[in-house]
């Protein structure tokens, strides 16, 4: 083998290799923020937002902490110190997930800052999770139960299944199975008080 | 250079086409392996289902293998997801009811003495032939 054609055959390795990782040489485009993240956690709550009681004798919703898709901390209590949670258990391989979740995102976005939507995922790959909350425009925050603790803690066993915690950690209503985004708002509209 | 380069890349490339004629004479047969999950988790009978407990590696996606006694693999690929079968006849008048969950995947395998499926780097799980729905490999877990 000639020296020049080492280096030809050498220029070719790199230009198959740049090619096959998509490097353009330096022009890339900054990274899409990690969906599901802190960036995805709600802003205050409405001021005067009216919340109707939870009945007494509700027993409280276990108040567990855990860490976002992007790795930052949070406290289910912090979330619900000051509006209702809704807990979503879900994974990127459950179709009945998928085949509800664009009505779910978009009652998400309806009850933003008065009620929060909060992913919980488990037996999953942080990839595929993040295709599917891409895929299915999930803009709520979402919990990476990688052990499963938070399912245990709900006694959920499978996805999907939905569980509606009160103001101030009320457990109030769960769904094994899952819900469908009507019943799920009218729940919640019985929850929240109109302006 | 040259006698170094073919030094270093010949041996591989005999090896795999040995290794892909090896294969291709090998006779294959189409078969499904069933896995019955008894996780008897509450839910509603002949709906999509993902195993429960400690098998929640059961499920959609997963990747699994089908190896030889020597550990070998014969088939691979991912799961599709798991139908939930009632564990009892008796009507128990309502919607959910204890049940197991039933995974089918059809594989492609050549003849051995015995099987055995992984599922997601689990320990392996010994599969049976049965031919009582056509031909299968079939196992329970747990057995």
């Amino acid at each position: 083998m000639t020296r020049g054609y080492a280096v030809r055959l050498a220029a070719i390795a790199l230009a198959a290799a740049l090619a096959a990782t998509g490097c353009s040489g330096g022009d890339e485009a900054p990274a899409p923020p990690v969906a599901g993240g802190a960036a995805a956690l709600p802003g205050p709550a409405p001021a005067g937002l009216g919340l109707r009681p939870a009945p007494s004798g509700a027993p409280g919703a276990p108040a567990v902490t855990g860490a976002l898709t992007d790795g930052s901390p949070v406290a289910l209590a912090d979330l619900w110190a000051d509006r209702p949670v809704v807990l979503v258990f879900f994974t990127s391989w459950c179709t009945l997930c998928a085949d509800r979740q664009a009505a779910l995102s978009e009652l998400a976005r309806r009850h933003r800052d008065e009620v929060v939507l909060v992913g919980v995922v488990t037996e999953d790959r942080p990839e595929d999770v993040q295709r599917y909350l891409r895929e299915h425009r999930v803009g709520y925050p979402v919990v990476l139960d990688a052990d499963g603790a938070i399912w245990r803690s709900y006694a959920v066993r499978e996805p999907p299944a939905v569980v509606v915690v009160a103001k101030g950690g009320a457990l109030l209503r769960g769904w094994p199975g899952g819900v469908d985004a009507p019943t799920l708002d009218a729940e919640l509209r019985k929850l929240v008080l109109p302006a | 250079m040259r006698r170094l380069l073919a030094a270093l890349v010949l041996p591989s490339l005999l090896t795999g086409a040995l290794a892909a004629c090896g294969d291709a004479e090998e006779a294959r047969k189409a078969m499904t392996v069933r896995v019955l999950v008894r996780d008897i988790n509450i839910r509603p009978a002949g709906v999509e289902c993902a195993g429960t407990g400690p098998y929640t590696h059961f499920h959609n996606r997963a990747p699994f293998r089908v190896v030889d006694t020597g550990g070998r693999t014969l088939a691979e690929g991912a799961l599709s997801p798991g139908r939930s079968v009632a564990t009892f006849a008796e009507d128990l008048e309502v919607s959910r009811v204890p049940t197991y969950c039933e995974f089918a995947v059809p594989v492609d395998l050549a003849a051995r003495d015995a099987y055995r499926l992984v599922v997601d780097g689990h320990p392996p799980v010994d599969l049976t032939p049965n031919d009582s729905e056509g031909p299968a490999l079939v196992a329970v877990v747990p057995s």
